[in-house]
């Protein structure tokens, strides 16, 4: 007993293909998938079950899947990949997974005898403890051993994006779909029929239930079909094309395999992605098999029905010549004919219906062709070790025989496909005849057709589609049926049935992916999850990537039994898209790598690069943060450096990022008095000012640099991550509050570049720079600005400083920018002029005191709290946030407020983000929670002072000047004392600043 | 992804828009008069209904415009959109069909899958 070759297939003259499954070479048929390859030379273990490692064979021909799961070692080691889906190519190299060190020989399987301890709730209840063992003991194991494949090597797959705005969807391209699509030749509808397999036909190829179609052979149908669709004006056809999400909206994705039966190559996409968005979309997706659970139903040989119907039509091969065939309705029907048809004989024939309800043709015809039959009956179990060899049969119910045979045909009824229906928010119901849930009332402009629709009569497919698109005013062409027997569906429910044996090795199986039990479910019901949403998740039924395609509908009937309710009361659980795994490349499509982000880069961004500039990435910014001076310089020393020299010299800061908003308009200086907490109305033209934003909630949303041309202009700088942020908000009051006030907001950002040149001898340089500037206090005191013209352009020069010394900021056009830089330094050098980064900038900036958001304010701190007290417009009747100023909460004296902190060891150093507590050490036991004051928002060495120097956010901060107190670390056994002082380090009467 | 109807470019995909929560809560004016409460009302609460939402969403990536629009929280449905200045339409003119009070079926899934 073994495979053979269906001999009036087209495959016998197919070219044969060689691969490897598991390092060893097997021939194929080219169109075989690696599933039929394998049946054709007498594979059937092909997997190791997920938790138990049983030995598992392939079980259905499709998509549906829960044990054929694969890798692919020449598709950068593509995992879980089906076996029934995947076709072969020359040279295709695959890897069953989950086993070690092989499929024959599993260690793992030792878990199947320890299966008591694998039962339902099993990750729950087993891993609770002790601390640390779930790090160190049970991850580890658990990733070893219930792996689902290895992932991928690199990522290095390539697909693109492909978006499509159609009148009709067809989904699948079946009977159903292939009348559709017929019907709407040269309508006026735009057309897109997608079948996820790499031809058409459907039913019509998986089975010879069909013979003709107006008179026509069904192969012929389909090619005629084919080539009547592709010369049409209005339909489109994309094959491989699996539709995974039907989204709101009549929105669908579809993955399209543009490599199906090829090898990669390596200059092309592998995937496409489509994006669909479609007036009307026609569901012709068809119905899913599903299984009965018995004793041992996983063994390798036991196959779904239809499945195996398919493995003979499709890909002409027979998996077994003399199997069991076990069904409670009349689909199977097809399958007995079509194997005696090719000369083989089924060792026997089971079916749990009665006499009436198979009827005497059947009954007649089993006679007839000599076929051991049982009626009234069911298959109690199988046995054998890696593959059945004997199948047990409950004989009316009665007395068990049993019969040899190395494959199990079982149909448990079928199933309409209703994952995308229900997917689009259409509601489905439970219909007592099919035995099964079917489309009800659709959400969307879906329109189901054939069996998804719960229509399992050809013949009246025929009607349906007639009657479901005749408001579309489709063609009004007849397609006729010759059927190779009447297709009355008739079912007897069954879910499971009764064992006989009770053993470890035992099991009779629910969710074979994810190795769930009949008695899992049982036990889950018995200890309280008897809603099906949680039992799914405590039991982990249908929770596998094949989303227990072939089983979740058993596992409601077996539920509801339990709890002897309806199968309808007890629900279904929810369908998500994906409808079947799609790989993250796929996703991705062209967004990665460089293509994954937007990267800004300033216009010195190339002289940073040549000056060695090490960048930190500040939003989709590119920013250098600080300058090598030579290759091996750290970076402490690099900043240590560019903050002395600057201090003593003069530095500059490529400050390009930095956001800029432009306020023009007659009402210009309501709006700026109404968004920052500044008043603008006395403030006198061509001078700037410091300026804070709030939000209504009074904390402190972004601050910049408020530059006034007149009432009516003004130019605002934002933090470098802020400008869309407070762009948009702008925009928003302006819209919704406002509408009244006149005024136009514009991102400037990246029409100016900005340069901030600061240090004692910052003066001197931008004075040899532009040389008809009178650049003196008097003429140009700090926190003014002139614009001049400079060469074909204009330069705006700002008098303002972040570091605490003399300083300008240069704005300048992007296209100018460079030579201008250049220009500077070529003026600089004798001065010892430094380019800084970020860091530096940071380090600067904190030695004054100067905080930044983000930094020192993280959405719960005021300008109280920052001692900002004087940058409030308190006369102003209004701006935003200024209520809540004054809520009891924001009034509060023990807010989190901002101090200094030095160490009082000065050869110490504070980190960033410690607990700031009063005692040394912690008390041990610790028997009350020791008071934390606060945290340490910014710490660094500075080099100007040659200590530690520290900002931080203290309870009550104001009244803990000159106090001493700790400062928690993460080296050595104790806090670190530190003083409480202003958090102005260096120059408190900025002297330097206004000089 | 659902669509929505910018009332100055058309139809566009969601990812375009970004949301501006509860529609029609105008910001105080003379805030100084108003208790902490009531301020903290306006700053700090929100409607978040299951059903008819009326709602800002502001076409981020395109006209940079605000308008308004009324969603059926529990099914996406974009059940009008109009402009900042239109008058909002009726509560009675939409018809919530939503059959429990929470919307879910007294048994079953949450995605209401299954027609009671
Ligand atoms: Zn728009």
């Amino acid at each position: 007993m073994s495979a053979a070759d269906n001999k009036k297939s087209h495959y016998i003259n197919a070219k044969e293909i060689s691969f490897k499954f598991d390092g060893k070479k097997y021939l194929g048929y080219k169109g075989d998938t690696i599933a039929s390859a394998l049946l054709r030379n007498n594979v059937r273990l092909v997997a190791r079950s997920f938790k138990y490692h049983r030995p598992r064979g392939l079980y259905t021909c499709g998509i549906e899947e829960p044990n054929g799961i694969v890798q692919i070692l020449n598709e950068h080691n593509e995992p879980n990949t089906r076996a029934t889906v995947k076709q072969i190519y020359e040279g295709i190299r695959v890897n069953s997974q989950n086993r070690w060190p092989s499929l024959n020989l599993d260690v793992g399987s030792i878990n199947n005898l320890l299966s008591p301890m694998f039962s339902a709730g099993f990750y729950y209840k087993t891993f609770m403890g002790p601390k640390g063992f779930w790090k160190k003991i049970y991850e580890p194991v658990i990733r070893r051993t219930a792996g689902l494949g290895k992932p991928p090597k690199e990522f290095r797959s390539k697909s693109v994006h492909q978006n499509h705005n159609v009148d009709i969807v067809i989904v699948g391209g079946g009977l159903s779909g292939l009348i559709a699509a017929r019907k709407l030749i040269d309508t006026e509808y735009d057309v897109l029929l997608l079948e996820q397999d790499s031809f058409l036909g459907g039913i019509l190829k998986n089975s010879n239930k069909i013979k003709k179609i107006n008179n026509i052979d069904v192969n012929k149908w389909i090619k005629e079909t084919e080539k009547l669709l592709k010369a049409s004006k209005n339909i489109k056809i994309f094959k491989n094309s699996l539709v995974t999400s039907y989204n709101f909206t009549n929105h669908l994705i579809a993955l399209e395999d543009k490599c199906a039966g090829k090898e990669i190559n390596k200059d092309k996409s592998e995937l496409t992605l489509h994006k669909i968005r479609t007036t009307h979309t026609i569901l012709a997706n068809g119905h899913i098999e599903r299984f009965i659970s018995f004793r041992n139903n996983d063994l390798p040989g036991v196959m779904l029905a239809s499945s195996f119907e398919k493995y003979i039509h499709r890909y002409g091969v027979v998996p077994e010549t003399s199997p069991v065939i076990f069904t409670n309705n009349s689909t199977t029907a097809t399958l007995l004919k079509s194997l005696i048809d090719l000369g083989h004989k089924p060792a026997a024939y089971v079916d749990a219906r009665d006499k009436d309800k198979i009827g005497k043709k059947l009954l007649d015809y089993l006679k007839k062709s000599n076929i051991p039959f049982y009626i009234n009956s069911e298959v109690e179990g199988c046995d054998g070790s890696k593959k059945i060899k004997t199948i047990s049969i409950r004989k009316n119910k009665n007395k068990i025989i049993k019969v040899k045979s190395s494959m199990l045909c079982v149909s448990g009824g079928i199933n309409p496909d209703i994952h995308l229906f229900t997917q689009s928010k259409g509601l489905v119901k439970w219909d007592d005849k099919l035995v099964t849930f079917k489309p009800d009332v659709p959400f969307q402009n879906t329109i189901t057709l054939g069996s998804v629709s719960g229509n399992y009569n050809y013949e009246k497919t025929i009607d349906e589609i007639d009657q479901k698109l005749s408001f579309l005013k489709a063609k009004n062409i007849r397609f006729n049926l010759e059927l190779n027997d009447s297709n009355n569906f008739n079912i007897q429910e069954l879910w499971e049935t009764k064992h006989e044996k009770k053993s470890n090795w035992s099991k009779s199986f629910i969710d074979l992916h994810n190795d769930v039990t009949t008695k899992d479910l049982k036990q889950a019901v018995k200890e309280g999850f008897d809603r099906i949403e949680h039992l799914k998740r405590f039991t982990t039924n249908s929770m596998g990537t094949d989303q227990g395609k072939i089983s979740s509908i058993n596992s409601l009937g077996i539920v509801s039994k339990i709890l002897k309710k309806k199968i309808s009361e007890v629900g279904t659980t929810t369908y998500r898209p994906p409808y079947a795994p799609l790989s993250f490349s796929a996703i991705a499509g062209r967004n990665t790598y460089e293509f994954y982000d937007p990267q800004r880069k300033t216009p010195i961004h190339y002289w940073h690069i040549e000056n060695k500039a090490v960048f930190e990435d500040v939003g989709q910014w590119k920013r250098p943060w600080y300058f090598k001076k030579f290759e091996t310089e750290s970076m402490h020393l690099a900043v240590q450096r560019e903050s002395a020299q600057t201090r003593k010299t003069a530095g500059i800061l490529d400050g390009s990022t930095l956001g800029k908003i432009e306020v023009k308009g007659k009402d210009a200086l309501e709006f700026m008095n109404l968004m920052y907490t500044n008043a603008f109305t006395k403030m006198k033209p061509m001078t700037s000012r410091y300026a804070l934003m709030l939000g209504e909630d009074g904390m402190i949303k972004d601050d910049g640099i408020v530059c006034k041309f007149n009432d009516k202009h003004f130019i605002a700088t934002t933090t470098s991550g802020g400008a869309p942020k407070v762009l948009a908000d702008m925009e928003e009051y302006l819209q919704t509050e406002w509408p009244h006030l006149q005024v136009f907001v514009n991102s400037i950002t990246e029409q100016f570049s900005t340069f901030n040149i600061s240090g004692p001898k910052s003066r001197e340089i931008v004075s040899k720079v532009f040389t008809d500037v009178d650049f003196s206090n008097e003429n140009f005191p700090f926190m003014t600005f002139k614009v001049f013209d400079y060469k074909d352009t204009e330069v705006r020069i700002m008098r303002a400083s972040f570091t605490g010394e003399l300083g300008y900021e240069i704005y300048i056009t992007p296209n100018h920018a460079l030579e201008l830089w250049k220009k500077i330094f070529h003026y600089g050098k004798a001065y010892d002029l430094v380019p800084y980064g970020t860091e530096t900038m940071h380090l600067l900036r904190a030695e004054k005191g100067y905080v930044v958001i983000g930094q020192e304010t993280d959405g719960t701190v005021t300008p109280i709290d920052l001692n900002f007290n004087w940058m409030i417009g308190k006369k102003k009747k209004d701006f935003i946030g200024k209520r809540s100023l004054t809520r009891s909460d924001t009034s509060r004296e023990d807010r989190k407020q901002l101090v200094g902190i030095i160490p009082l060891d000065k050869s110490e150093f504070i980190e960033e983000g410690q607990h700031v507590v009063e005692c040394e050490r912690l008390p041990k036991p610790i028997k009350t929670p020791v008071e934390y004051l606060g945290h340490v928002s910014s710490s660094y060495h500075s080099p100007n002072l040659n200590h530690c120097i520290a900002m931080a956010m203290l309870k009550g901060g104001n009244k803990l000047m000159g106090r001493k107190l700790f400062v928690s670390s993460t080296y050595g056994n104790k806090n670190i004392p530190v003083e409480v002082v202003s958090p102005v380090f260096i120059d408190p009467e900025n002297k330097r600043l206004v000089s | 992804m659902i669509l929505i109807n910018c009332p100055y470019c058309g139809e566009r995909d969601q990812s375009e828009f970004s949301n501006g929560g509860e529609a029609h809560v105008a910001r105080p004016e003379n805030s100084e008069n108003l208790n902490d409460k009531d301020w903290g009302r306006y700053v700090f609460y929100r409607d978040n209904p299951k059903g008819i939402f009326y709602e800002r969403w502001v076409h981020t990536h395109g006209c940079r415009k605000w308008f308004n629009a009324v969603r059926n929280t529990s099914t996406d449905e974009i059940l009008k959109i109009y402009k900042l200045d239109e008058n909002p339409p009726s509560k009675e003119s939409f018809t919530n069909t939503l059959k429990t009070p929470s919307g879910e079926p007294k048994v079953g899934s949450g995605n209401f899958t299954v027609k009671k």
